[in-house]
């Protein structure tokens, strides 16, 4: 085997700057998605529940389309096809300065329907979740049906929201590496076009694993330590460990109990 | 359509007055002409076999059923309806609706105390910021009222720390922090072990000493029959008998009655 364990070294341990760049739009852009994904999958949420048929048929037709394509598809379609139409053409912009690429946009965007589809199924049944008995005794306290969710039921239902939403981001991060294909120059695009011309293929993608892995990891104990926040302040026992989550060794017991009732797939 | 006119709210008169109250799931008939007057100051407790639609009855009262047909009045106002300029009856805004409730108590089986916030919290909340009164005056009453329910030590504790009989009274007191003129009971003490039942019956007897208007639906007969002013038989979604506990209990008229208490008194 052809090993060059110099080249290996220095690209993980000091990378170029133009690997960092690639490796901090990738974060710039999972942050962004989900954010953005997060709002709009808690509106699609709030519109299947609407007492108004069209808000529910609007939401339901969009979760089937966007949870029944590939994410590779719908990206190119947004960026590429949509261009190619005469449609919309996604402009590189100047926010404050910084010059933010067109294809950049347009990932930022397709990242954020096809996550949001996904988020407004974790949020419903979050809001499920919550027992129908906590909305009556605040209704019964002179609430309005508003005031209900936003101060009794959605506190709740944030806490069994967060392992799903923590999960979806973990894959949001890996399916940044598609992005190549409408040319974001992300962690994944840079380390091709190293490759490329150094011919330190396998160097370099091992190197690109392990800095998604890190990013992964580093988000696992984020999110647990946000789930231990959220259990401690609701008087319950902590969150299964890191340790745990990370290796997949996971007790039957905490499988039954901690595995919220719907459990969206990881993207792409 | 009939033409109503609405009489103003009134401090007089009876709190409730439901008049041929109708309420039906998809094709099952539940409440059937329900009529039901309650004044100021009684202690009403509705009794019959399970589901006669007491519970659906409780829950038109402060508007968590919509009813189909009939009127229901609290404080001489519609529940849930109002008449539009046309004189036609159309259904209230989602906060004047909420704006009635806040004048009614209603106390659940099952408690449903807010397990996010603390024992104190739970009751002070709606009135911050329901009521909008300020939040020191609104803590110093929740305090009050916690101690009246002999919990005063409980202000900061966990809701699921505390015992079923517990929660109750903290549920009780919560519904007392909004000073309602109405308390509405459904089974409060059926959820409980039989040990805290007495505690939280005792926290509703104190409430109904002070003059507080209450509708319980209960099975205790032995408290029934000390405190209730009037005890109203449902079966089949229907009122089949209503008078003071001691006629009802003693001299039945209906058949149903008669059968309904010798399964419960035996
Ligand atoms: N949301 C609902 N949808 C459909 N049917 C309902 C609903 N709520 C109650 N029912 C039905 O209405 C009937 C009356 O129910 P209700 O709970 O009012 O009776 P109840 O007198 O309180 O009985 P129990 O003593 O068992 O509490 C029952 O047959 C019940 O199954
Ligand atoms: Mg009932």
């Amino acid at each position: 085997m052809k090993f060059d364990w110099s080249y290996f070294w220095q690209s993980l341990l000091a990378p170029s700057p133009q690997f960092l760049n690639g490796l901090a739009l990738t974060i710039i852009i999972s942050v962004v998605a989900m954010a953005l994904a997060f709002l709009l999958g808690l509106v699609i949420a709030l519109m299947g529940r609407s007492r108004f048929l069209p808000f529910k048929l609007f939401a339901s037709l969009y979760i089937w389309v966007i949870r029944g394509t590939p994410l590779l598809v719908q990206l190119v379609i947004i960026y590429t096809g949509f261009a190619a139409a005469g449609l919309f053409r996604f402009e590189d912009v100047d926010l404050f300065g910084a010059i933010i690429k067109g294809a950049v946009q347009a990932a930022i965007v397709g990242l954020m329907l096809n996550e949001s589809a996904y988020i407004s199924e974790i949020v419903r049944s979050g809001l499920e979740s919550v027992d129908r008995g906590q909305n009556e005794a605040a209704l019964s306290l002179g609430m309005t049906p508003m005031h209900a969710m936003r101060k009794i039921i959605v506190p709740q239902a944030i806490r069994t929201m967060v392992p799903p939403l923590g999960n979806s981001f973990n894959g949001l991060m890996k399916s940044t590496s598609i992005l190549s294909i409408i040319g974001v120059s992300e962690m994944f695009q840079v380390g091709s076009t190293m490759s490329a011309s150094t011919f330190k293929v396998f160097e370099i993608y091992i190197v690109v694993a392990l800095y998604y892995l890190l990013l992964t990891t580093v988000w696992t104990f984020i999110q647990t330590a946000i789930e231990n926040t959220l259990n401690v302040r609701a008087g319950l026992p902590p969150a299964e460990s890191v340790f745990k989550r990370l290796f997949g060794v996971r007790s039957r017991k905490q499988q039954t109990t901690s595995t919220p009732a719907l459990q969206p797939a990881d993207i792409a | 359509m009939t033409m109503y006119t609405e009489p103003a709210p009134t401090e007089r008169g009876p709190i409730v007055q439901a008049v041929n109250v109708c309420k039906s799931f998809g094709d099952k008939r539940i409440l059937t002409d329900v009529n039901l007057e309650v004044a100021r100051g009684e202690v009403v407790v509705m009794v019959g076999p399970s589901g006669a639609g007491k519970t659906t009855m409780l829950r038109t009262l402060n508007g968590l059923e919509a009813i189909d047909s009939g009127e229901i009045r609290v404080n001489g106002e519609l529940l849930g309806q109002r008449v539009n300029k046309q004189g036609k009856l159309v259904e209230r805004s989602a906060r004047d609706l909420a704006r009635q409730r806040a004048n009614i108590g209603f106390v659940f089986q099952h408690f449903n105390l807010f397990p996010h916030m603390s024992v104190l919290e739970n009751i002070w909340h709606a009135v911050v910021e329901v009521k909008h009164e300020s939040k020191s005056e609104a803590v110093a009453y929740a305090r009050e009222l916690l101690g009246r329910v002999g919990l005063a030590d409980k202000a900061d504790a966990r809701t699921r720390s505390l015992s079923g009989g517990q929660q109750q009274r903290v549920a009780i007191a919560r519904a007392l922090a909004m000073r309602p003129a109405l308390m509405l009971f459904d089974e409060p003490t059926s959820a409980l072990d039989p040990e805290m039942v007495g505690e939280v019956l005792a926290v509703m007897r104190d409430l109904a000493n002070a003059g507080m208007t209450m509708i319980i639906v209960s099975h205790e007969m032995g408290f029934t029959r000390e405190v209730a002013d009037r005890v109203v038989v449902m079966d089949a979604g229907r009122i089949i008998e209503s008078g003071p506990p001691a006629q009802v209990f003693a001299t039945p008229q209906h058949e149903r009655t008669r059968q309904f208490l010798s399964n419960v008194l035996a």
